[in-house]
Parts: structure tokens; sequence; C-alpha cells
């Protein structure tokens, strides 16, 4: 889990604008989507997704705005970017060529 | 248990400046977690313990710039608390001087010397005096902007040091003279006369400075 965890978390950026691009959405839920997703082996810690947030909010990759909850609190909700889909769109490729390299680095003979 | 929660993030942000809507963003995914916890039915307990434990290292956030922007004040705090090795070791060795500077005198007016001891000890002060003048200046030069900041730090750091000579020089002819010649009850007039010895030092350099600047 370790050694799978600190790969996921190099990806952070890659996961937060691909799940804004199915929509709007705040940390908490971008977090459970992780969670349900990986069936519960991998999550991100609040202050992680906290910081990933800041930083492509920062390069504008995505906007931020404080919306209501329903139950009184305000949550802050974040939208993707123009400039954010097309790093998305480059990360993706980006992550599809690693995917097919270290599958090709990896490849053995069938075990027998 | 939530309360207890809300208090738990609450105090993590205590402190820390610009920090309000980093602890409403934080706090508000907590409290959630923490509730879909309870409503999966588990203990008030282990989901206060489990949303905790989600929160992770804040400490990076918060040292960080919160808000992208800069802080201000840090670089330049930086660039002051700087020491270079030198610099620590001329400071250390003006120090020992410093407070060796009366061995020669009590060491030679054993041997009835006192005016050697006395100028043993001044020589000691000067040398000290030099060594952290010269450590200043080079505080001056590694730090452009202070230039800007307080372009009387030289003349000050002169002043500072000549006085510094001034007041030994006058406390050792004080213990000096009464010792010498046991007149106590007169010779604490040396010490308004110190005080005159040095409004005028700070008279002449102030009219050397504006003569500086005619020319």
């Amino acid at each position: 889990m370790s050694i799978a965890g600190d790969l996921i978390r190099g990806h952070t950026d890659a996961i937060i604008l691909a799940r804004l691009l199915r929509g709007d959405s705040y940390g908490y839920e971008i977090n459970k989507v992780i969670s349900t997703l990986s069936s519960g082996r991998f999550e991100l810690k609040e202050a992680t997704l906290y910081t990933a947030f800041k930083r492509l909010e920062e390069i504008g990759c995505i906007t931020s705005y404080w919306g209501n909850s329903g139950v009184g609190a305000r949550r802050r909700y974040y939208a993707i970017t123009q400039t954010g889909r097309q790093t998305c769109q480059k990360l993706l490729e980006e992550w599809q060529e690693t995917k097919e390299i270290m599958d090709k680095l990896l490849e053995v003979e069938e075990w027998k | 248990m939530r309360d207890k929660l809300i208090q738990y993030v609450q105090l993590l942000f205590a402190g820390a400046p610009d920090s309000e809507e980093m602890k409403q963003e934080i706090l508000q995914n907590t409290l959630d977690r923490y509730d879909d916890l309870i409503a999966e039915g588990r203990s008030p307990e282990t989901a206060y313990r489990m949303a905790i434990k989600g929160i992770g290292d804040v400490n990076d956030i918060l040292s960080g710039t919160p808000q992208g922007r800069p802080c201000p004040e840090s670089p330049v705090k930086t660039k002051d608390d700087r020491d270079t090795p030198a610099k620590k070791a001329l400071r250390a060795i003006a120090i020992a001087l410093y407070i060796l500077c009366p061995i020669p005198l009590f060491l030679l007016s054993e041997m009835g010397m006192e005016v050697i001891g006395l100028c043993g000890l001044l020589v000691m002060v000067a040398v000290a005096t030099a060594m952290m003048m010269i450590g200043a200046k080079k505080e001056d030069q590694d730090t452009d902007d202070t230039w800007d900041s307080r372009p009387a730090g030289p003349k000050e750091e002169l002043q500072k040091s000549i006085n510094t000579v001034i007041w030994v020089a006058g406390f050792a002819a004080y213990l000096l003279i009464s010792f010498r010649t046991h007149a106590w009850y007169i010779t604490w007039l040396i010490f308004p006369l110190i005080g005159a010895v040095q409004g005028l030092i700070r008279a002449i350099l102030d009219l050397k400075e504006e003569n500086n600047h005619e020319t």
C-alpha cells in the first residue's frame, strides 16, 4: 500500500483535474470518490488535498467559490478552467505513456 | 465528540495568521468525514480518531505561504540573522578580549606598574572594539539593503565603539585613581567627565559628517 500510495500521490493533480472534469466539487466529495473508486485502499489527507487545490488554483487550472452545503455550513467548491482542461489532457497522455512504458519494463515471461 | 473535533481543528490553526479560509475549508471537510463515519455506524470515538487522522500534517500548508503570496518579512529576517563563521569568530574573540581585559591591570598593578597595566587593558579594549567594527562592516557589505534602510549605520557603529572605549577607559581610570589615592569622595567626578567627553566626541563626529556632505 505504501509504495502504491506514493505512486498515486505523485498524480494528485491529474486525479483532481480528472474529477473536476465531471463537474464542480469540494474537498471531501473528491476524497470520497477517490476512496470509493479505490475500494477504500487509497485516500488523500486533507492537508495534501488542500495544498494541491491551492497549487492548481495558483497556476490557473482551477477556480474556487464559496457555496452552501444545505445544512448551513459554507463549502469551498472548485471548478476546472480551460487551462485546467488542457493540463488534464496533457497529464492523461503522459500517464498513458508512463503506463505503456511501465508495462513493457515490468513484463515477464509466463511463470512456469 | 463533534464539538471536540471542531475545537481540535480550531486549535490546529490557532495563532496562524491569514488562515481563516483554510481553517473553514478543512474543518468542513473534516466534519463531513466525521458525519459520514457516524452514518456508517462507527462509534463517535472511532470517527473522531479517523477524522483527525484524515487531516494529515497541516504544518506544511501553514509554514508555506497559505495564500500563495510571499511573506514580505521572512527574507529580510533571514538576511539579518545570517552570521558568517568569520563574523562569529570575530565577535567571540572580541567578547573574550572584553572579559579578559582587566587581567593585565590586576597583574601589573600587583607589581606596581599600574600605568602599563592600564595601557594593556586599553589596547585589549581597542582591539576588541576594532574586531566588533570589522564584523559590523562585513554585515553592511553582506546586506546591501540595510544601507538603504539606515544609511547612518556605520557612523552609529563608530560612535558606539568610541563610547565603549571612553566608558571602559574612564571606569578603569576611576578604579585606578581611587585605589591609588583613596580619594573616593572626589573621584566620582570622572563619571560626569566621561559623559562630557562622549558628548564632545559625538559633536565632533557630527561636525565631520556635515563637512563631508558639503565637500
